[in-house]
């Protein structure tokens, strides 16, 4: 099992009102999986994917990757697991807009330290060629179209070779073709053995999944 | 990432949005530039009051003189003689904390020599007078202990009026001139004194060219019923101090007055008085300006750094997802920090150097940066940037991932 979540919960907490946000949680996920996470708006998917990602912490219960315990991690440790084990993308995108699209993709190798730069190099361009972005690679991110830098993000995601790969709502800022091509990436990585978590309120989206888990008001329905 | 690693990657940033950099360098170096020229012209300032304060006697030098009576004076008031050269005398022998007790008797007389005459001041004092002004001679020699012991008749003539009674100030040496329809032998004649704040400001000094000296006895002797005097001056013995001789003659003196009728205060404000007071109000103004310019100057730069974090923290987000530690978040907002405040710093300092040269060239005032200026300057400038640069840094590595995506 490369990652089991039991009984997470998450409560925010609003001057004096604590708004639950997740209200416990199971979830397993098998190395090879492709996992649609849905829900309406609110129910918490975004909540469970940043603690899934190590972006946050839960209030309670216990969270394992490839059996480590990472839910009582916390500082330089998750920073670790973050930068190891989870590639996560965002709807946003969320490049360095003063970065190259080659020093975007190569940010976590440089962040994991002890790898020399040409070797650094040498992987963000092999991942930007599997993506199909070999001709933009000395392009800025705002020289690029969305579907493209998408896919830029999927290759920053992917360059440390992470457990899983975590995206939140990745097709929510683009056009239907652009957000298909995404979606395409998606299928082949699976293909390919990667290990997916996508999050997503559209169906048509979920349905290209093996797998749906659907959440409803902080719990798995 | 190491850390020498994030503080490149901070270098870094800071070299690739040099659009902002470069506003935060502004905002530095002017600030860093008018510290530089506001503290420098304070201290060519400083030292030009330094010099003016030399000039009447030094620091440590005090003025007694008698104040006003009240508008109903008590029995006491009325029965104190005020100062006199008895209590010259008594602070002469008696004061262990003075250096030098210089009894000063004043009158406007009437000044002849051959057919030319007018009114003018003449001071009764003693030979210390010369020493503790500075006082140098043109020709002659200035008043003697000798000429106050026997009350001789003798008048040392400052520069002016020897030049106007005499046609040229060296033909007044030995001869005679009458004060106040006594005739005096001209001993001595002074040299011309002049000293101004600003090219454009009156001579300070000029009162010293236009009276004459004669000895102190001679003067209570000849022009006086009694022993009154206008001023007493008096310097502090350096061993013991202003607030000490202070008090002390205080203390003497109310044994003679019976009463506190006189005032003391520091040489230099009272002789020039127009001078004087201008320079306190130019000191203050620009003491003022400089505070405001350090301030706002601060405030200036920590609200840029601040501005470009907090812009910046969904990106440390990122970065944060990425792997970033919130040490190497830290480091490498410092990094950026850095240059631009070392930067910064060093060029306000060339710039406020160049506008000091202007300023005090067009001002005619002397303006230096001293290493101490430029050592502040550069001190206040890192001190803001690092402040105003460690708080962000600070805030924005305490974010968790999440906190900081959100962020704003
Ligand atoms: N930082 C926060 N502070 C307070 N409440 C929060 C915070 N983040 C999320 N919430 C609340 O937690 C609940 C779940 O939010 P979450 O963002 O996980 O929903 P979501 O399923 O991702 O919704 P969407 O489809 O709109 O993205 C919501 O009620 C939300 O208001
Ligand atoms: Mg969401």
């Amino acid at each position: 099992m490369l990652l089991a979540a039991a009984a997470l919960t998450k409560t925010y907490r609003l001057g004096r009102v604590d708004v639950p946000a997740l209200r416990g949680v199971d979830l397993t996920v098998q190395r090879g999986e492709f996992i649609a996470i849905t829900g309406p708006s609110g129910s918490g998917k975004s909540t469970l994917m940043h603690i899934l990602g190590c972006l946050d912490t839960p209030t309670s219960g216990s969270y394992r990757i490839d059996g480590e315990d990472v839910g009582t991690l916390r500082g330089k440790d998750l920073a670790r697991v973050r930068n190891r084990k989870v590639g996560f993308v965002f709807q946003t995108f969320n490049l360095m807009p003063r970065l190259t699209v080659e020093e975007n993709v190569a940010l976590p190798l440089k962040y994991r330290g002890g790898m020399a730069r040409p070797e650094r190099r040498k992987r963000a361009l092999a991942l930007l060629e599997r993506l199909g972005l070999s001709d933009r690679v000395g392009h800025r991110p705002d020289e690029l179209s969305g579907g493209q830098r998408q896919r830029v993000a999927i290759a920053r995601a992917l360059v440390g070779e992470p457990a899983i790969l975590m995206a939140d709502e990745p097709t929510g800022n683009l056009d239907s073709k652009a957000g298909a091509n995404v979606l395409d990436t998606f299928d082949e990585l699976h293909r390919m053995g990667h290990t997916i978590i996508l999050v997503t309120h559209d169906p048509n989206v979920a349905a290209r999944a093996e797998r749906i888990v659907h959440i409803s008001d902080g719990v798995v329905v | 990432m190491t850390l020498l690693e994030s503080l490149l990657t901070g270098l870094d940033e800071a070299r690739r949005h040099w659009g902002q950099t470069l506003l935060s360098l502004l905002g530095l170096i002017l600030g860093t530039a008018s510290i530089v020229t506001v503290l420098a012209l304070f201290g060519g300032q400083a030292t030009l009051t330094q010099d003016y304060l030399n000039e009447v006697g030094g620091v440590g030098t005090l003025v007694l003189e008698n104040r006003d009576r009240s508008v109903r004076p008590r029995a006491a008031e009325l029965a104190s003689e005020r100062l006199t050269y008895r209590d010259a005398r008594i602070l002469r022998d008696r004061a262990r904390t003075l250096d030098a007790v210089i009894p000063g008797w004043t009158r406007e007389l009437t000044y002849r020599a051959g057919s030319v005459g007018f009114d003018g001041e003449v001071v009764g004092t003693v030979p210390d007078y010369a020493r503790i002004n500075d006082i140098r001679t043109l020709g002659g020699r200035y008043l003697t202990d000798l000429d106050v012991e026997r009350a001789t008749r003798v008048a040392v003539l400052g520069w002016k009026f020897a030049d106007s009674l005499f046609g040229a100030a060296p033909k007044a040496l030995g001869a005679v001139v009458s004060l106040g329809g006594k005739a005096y032998t001209v001993v001595g004649v002074l040299e011309r004194e002049e000293f101004r704040f600003a090219p454009w400001a009156d001579n300070s000094l000029e009162y010293r060219n236009e009276r004459a000296y004669i000895p102190i006895t001679t003067a209570v002797a000849q022009h006086s019923a009694d022993d009154a005097l206008e001023f007493l001056t008096v310097r502090a013995d350096p061993a013991a101090g202003v607030t000490r001789a202070e008090s002390e003659i205080r203390s003497l003196l109310f044994a003679t007055h019976g009463v506190e009728d006189f005032d003391i205060r520091p040489s230099g404000g009272g002789e020039g008085e127009d001078s004087g007071q201008f320079l306190l109000l130019f000191n203050f103004i620009f003491l003022v300006v400089g505070v405001v310019s350090m301030f706002t100057g601060g405030v200036v730069i920590a609200n840029i750094l601040l501005a470009s974090v907090v812009e910046r923290v969904r990106e440390f987000g990122t970065r944060m997802a990425l792997g970033a530690t919130a040490t190497g978040i830290f480091a490498q907002v410092i990094a950026e920090v850095l240059v631009v405040t070392v930067i910064g710093g060093v060029s306000g300092l060339a710039l406020g150097t160049g506008l000091t040269g202007i300023v005090g060239y067009v001002m005619q005032i002397p303006a230096v940066v001293t290493p101490g200026v430029a050592t502040i300057a550069i001190g206040t400038s890192l001190a803001v940037g690092v402040v105003a640069g460690i708080y962000p840094a600070i805030r924005a590595a305490r974010l968790s991932p999440v906190e900081a995506l959100r962020y704003g």
